[in-house]
């Protein structure tokens, strides 16, 4: 997908249709970045002829490989596995709404993890690994064993945009950690966010009551000139 | 498939059933002709569609590995998703190759209906600022036809599809036979009225093949949003419930599925076409038909690959392919400028809850019009699509609450994105790769394209133009794109078999017939001879109408 709309892309459902704050966008091209793009004569080597219906076309339900209480991790340990389910709720909390952890976002990430190139699996485990670090040199001790409070108190300089210093204009060179910690944080945060607002509790959260119609769309009704 | 359907010689054979197959199919056999369908793919059923399946429902909801696996070019299209992309051609059974400098993203379906059930439905017509360019600029050569030409030909098209969309008397945009138009939103009411007034420019809701009211027995669109993945009501056009039905209602029209044709057969006695071969999908028998003439609407890169695979003694270097030119002047429309902002003093919040509007703006090119002049850095022009509404915000900053807060408080987003012409340039074309075939042993292409300094000029104007007026319109955050994404993104192929009234500069005469064997027509967009700035689909619609009303006249004078 581009930054802007090809005509269709105005035909995607909502919220993943605008380009400016388009979170599926990014995980698709963190995801999938490094694919071949342009081929060459090694693809001609076909296989079988496929034809088929894909499983959704086939009517199946996927979501519940996920809800099946004898799931089992497919690809983090346990270790990771709880730090994500820790992690995701400090991001994503429940409040009057469910959070990620009811949203069950480390099982999809952890399918999602499972299919994924060893490279980008790296990614994701270094940056879990990254914050377990941190938290061990502020705190010594493991990201999952903090106090909610502390948790916070770690996570929330990476969870904004840095800016240079007020006094020299210069940036933060002296703590580079800073700018590290934020990239594993940001994508660590791309994921859970993805996985929580395509979950049902997410779509739920951003108003889907459930149905596919209300009528058609009513648009502006203000008089002319309104809004110039 | 019965042996009969094969034993009769057909007096046309189509061959593609997407958005101009379906046309030829329903044309001719309502005129009475004996027409053989022939599709590459499976048929469809509206079984399949999953408009209204949430994406939760998919296994790896819409990131599946299979299609990063099957489907390394075609998951470069917007519309090839975890829901549908079987419909999208397996590229390790479909392969092509382009220079290593010089990509091309071939995005396509291979089933019946082919595209026309992904298509972004945006139906504009051409008007002659486009059919007599190059009389304007010098730029290369006018069409062979002008707009009153065709112009009763997009009634034709526009009166049964079903356009909804709004008249706006701008000569750049000829304005067609609507439905009652889609409703703007707050935000592109604002950017309409003040671009109006301080550009003097055109923006109007997309005019879209897409039902705002009942219209020739389909129902009009309930607003549920994603109708890449089909739709149950069929409010959107597609061919296989529309043309291809009405075809083969008729009871003159035989639909083949799993045809892949391989090459035209000729008799080179007489210099006629004489039918097609085709391979048989599943089990990959080599089959014939006949026809007494031959429709190509397999669109423009597949028919002309069939055509480049159709040589004989007579014709070397493919068929009807005299002039040489069979294959160059590839056209893709250039994406890839544009702007995108917020209106941070509107205030509306987002929702994931229907209505969805499955469609967007349309702003009018503006550059090298009779009314505007000439621009001092490039010919031809642009347009714009895009949308204003309430967005989420999933890259808010935080965590917590306070981040759960913020995504649902969203923003007031605008989008405008360019689609610019893309000049005719004998140096784009595609050949037939002599070391590369597909699954089913067909010659496979080498596509060699790349947009050149004027598309690269234009999308710089793109992202200009647009930020001003976005900032005109009192918009904030404006992020600007000038770049030009490689050939293909637009998915609006052209050109490949050009029209003209010369033999020794085109491939085919007005009327889409080839110039070399009388029987013969290509009448998908591989005929274009440029590319203008609109979608192209209603134009090769229109284009295929007029060929085969023009073709039933000649079968009429006995002259076939
Ligand atoms: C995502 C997307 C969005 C688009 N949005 C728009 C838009 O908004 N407006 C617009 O104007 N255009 C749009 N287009 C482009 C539009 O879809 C095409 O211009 C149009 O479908 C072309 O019609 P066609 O009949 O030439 O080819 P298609 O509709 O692609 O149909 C070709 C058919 O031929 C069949 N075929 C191919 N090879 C063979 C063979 N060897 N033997 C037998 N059959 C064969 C294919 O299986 C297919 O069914 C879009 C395309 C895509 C993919
Ligand atoms: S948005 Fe309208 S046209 Fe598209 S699938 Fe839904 S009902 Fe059909």
């Amino acid at each position: 997908m581009r930054i802007f709309g090809h005509e269709a892309a105005h035909s995607s459902p909502r919220p993943s249709s605008s380009a400016l704050f388009n979170r599926r966008d990014l995980i698709r091209t963190a995801l999938f970045a490094g694919a071949a793009s342009v081929f060459g004569p090694e693809f001609s080597l076909a296989q079988a002829v496929s034809s088929g219906l894909t499983a959704a076309a086939k009517g199946e339900d996927g979501s519940t490989l996920l809800t099946d209480p004898n799931w089992r991790a497919a690809f983090l340990n346990d270790h990771q596995n709880e730090t994500l389910i820790v992690l995701s709720d400090v991001i994503i909390p429940g409040t009057d709404t469910p959070g990620a952890k009811e949203a069950l976002v480390n099982r999809y990430l952890d399918l999602l993890l499972s299919v994924q190139p060893a490279e980008f699996q790296r990614k994701f485990v270094d940056a879990l690994a990254y914050i377990d670090a941190e938290s061990q040199k502020q705190f010594g001790k493991d990201f999952r064993g903090l106090g909610a409070d502390d948790q916070i108190w770690l996570l929330t300089p990476w969870a904004f945009a840095r800016q240079p210093s007020h006094w020299t204009a210069r940036n933060d060179t002296r703590n580079e950690a800073a700018d590290l910690g934020q990239q594993h944080f940001e994508l660590l945060k791309a994921l859970i966010a993805t996985a929580y607002y395509e979950s049902e509790i997410g779509q739920k959260e951003l108003g889907w009551d459930g149905e596919f119609t209300h009528g058609p769309y009513e648009g502006c009704e203000h008089p002319t000139a309104a809004h110039t | 498939m019965p042996q009969d359907v094969l034993q009769q010689t057909y007096d046309a054979i189509v061959v593609g059933s997407g958005a101009t197959g379906g046309w030829a199919a329903k044309r001719l056999s309502e005129a009475g002709l004996k027409v053989a369908l022939l599709e590459a793919g499976r048929a469809v059923t509206a079984r399949e569609f999953t408009e209204h399946i949430p994406s939760y429902q998919l296994k790896y909801r819409n990131h599946s590995p299979e299609i990063v696996r099957t489907r390394p070019i075609q998951r470069q299209c917007y519309a090839c998703m975890e829901y549908n992309y079987e419909w999208f051609v397996n590229d390790l059974e479909n392969p092509y190759s382009t220079p290593p400098d010089r990509p091309f993203t071939w995005q396509r379906l291979r089933v019946l209906g082919g595209r026309s059930l992904v298509w972004g439905r945006h139906s504009y017509r051409l008007s002659d600022v486009d059919f007599k360019a190059a009389s304007r600029d010098g730029y290369d050569v006018d069409w062979p036809f002008s707009y009153p030409d065709l112009a009763p030909y997009y009634d034709v098209v526009e009166r049964y599809v079903g356009i909804s969309g709004a008249a706006e008397r701008n000569e750049m945009l000829p304005d067609g036979q609507y439905l009652p138009p889609m409703k703007m939103s707050c935000g592109e009411v604002r950017l309409r009225e003040s671009i109006q007034k301080k550009f003097g420019r055109t923006l109007t809701m997309g005019r879209v093949a897409i039902l705002t009211q009942p219209h020739n027995g389909r129902a009009p669109c309930h607003y549920c949003g994603p109708c890449e993945r089909g739709c149950m009501t069929f409010s959107y056009f597609s061919s296989p419930f529309t043309t291809v039905k009405d075809a083969v209602k008729t009871g003159n029209c035989t639909l083949i599925t799993d045809a892949i044709v391989s090459h035209v057969d000729m008799n080179t006695g007489s210099n006629k076409a004489q039918g097609v071969t085709f391979v048989q999908r599943t089990t990959k028998e080599t089959k014939q038909i006949r026809g007494k003439v031959v429709v190509m609407c397999a669109q423009a890169l597949e028919s002309t690959r069939i055509l480049l695979n159709s040589s004989t003694r007579e014709y070397p270097k493919g068929l009807a392919n005299s002039s040489g030119l069979l294959g160059h002047y590839l056209m893709d429309h250039v994406v890839g400028g544009g702007a995108s902002a917020t209106f941070d003093d509107m205030k509306a919040l987002p929702t994931a809850n229907p209505p969805h509007r499955p469609t967007g703006i349309y702003l009018v090119r503006f550059r090298n019009t009779p009314a505007t002049g000439k621009h001092p850095h490039f010919i031809r022009g642009y347009g714009f699509q895009g949308d204003s509404m309430p967005v989420f915000n999933f890259n808010a900053p935080g965590i917590g609450k306070d981040y759960k807060q913020a995504v649902k408080t969203g923003a007031y987003s605008i989008t405008l994105g360019a689609f610019g012409e893309s000049l005719a340039s004998f140096d784009n074309f595609c050949e037939i790769d002599p070391n590369l075939r597909d699954a089913w042993g067909i010659p496979a292409l080498r596509i060699s394209m790349a947009h050149g300094k004027n598309e690269a000029a234009m999308m710089r104007d793109a992202g200009v133009t647009a930020a001003e007026m976005l900032e005109a319109t009192g918009a904030k955050n404006i992020r600007v794109t000038t770049g030009v994404e490689m050939p293909g993104m637009a998915i609006h192929e052209v050109g490949t078999a050009r029209m003209g009234n010369d033999p020794k500069k085109s491939v085919l005469n007005t009327f889409c017939q080839s110039h070399d064997v009388s029987n013969l027509l290509v009448t998908d967009g591989s005929g274009f001879v440029s590319s203008a700035c609109q979608n192209p689909t209603l134009t090769m619609m229109a284009i295929t109408v007029r060929a085969c009303d023009h073709l039933v006249e000649r079968f009429r004078r006995n002259e076939i």
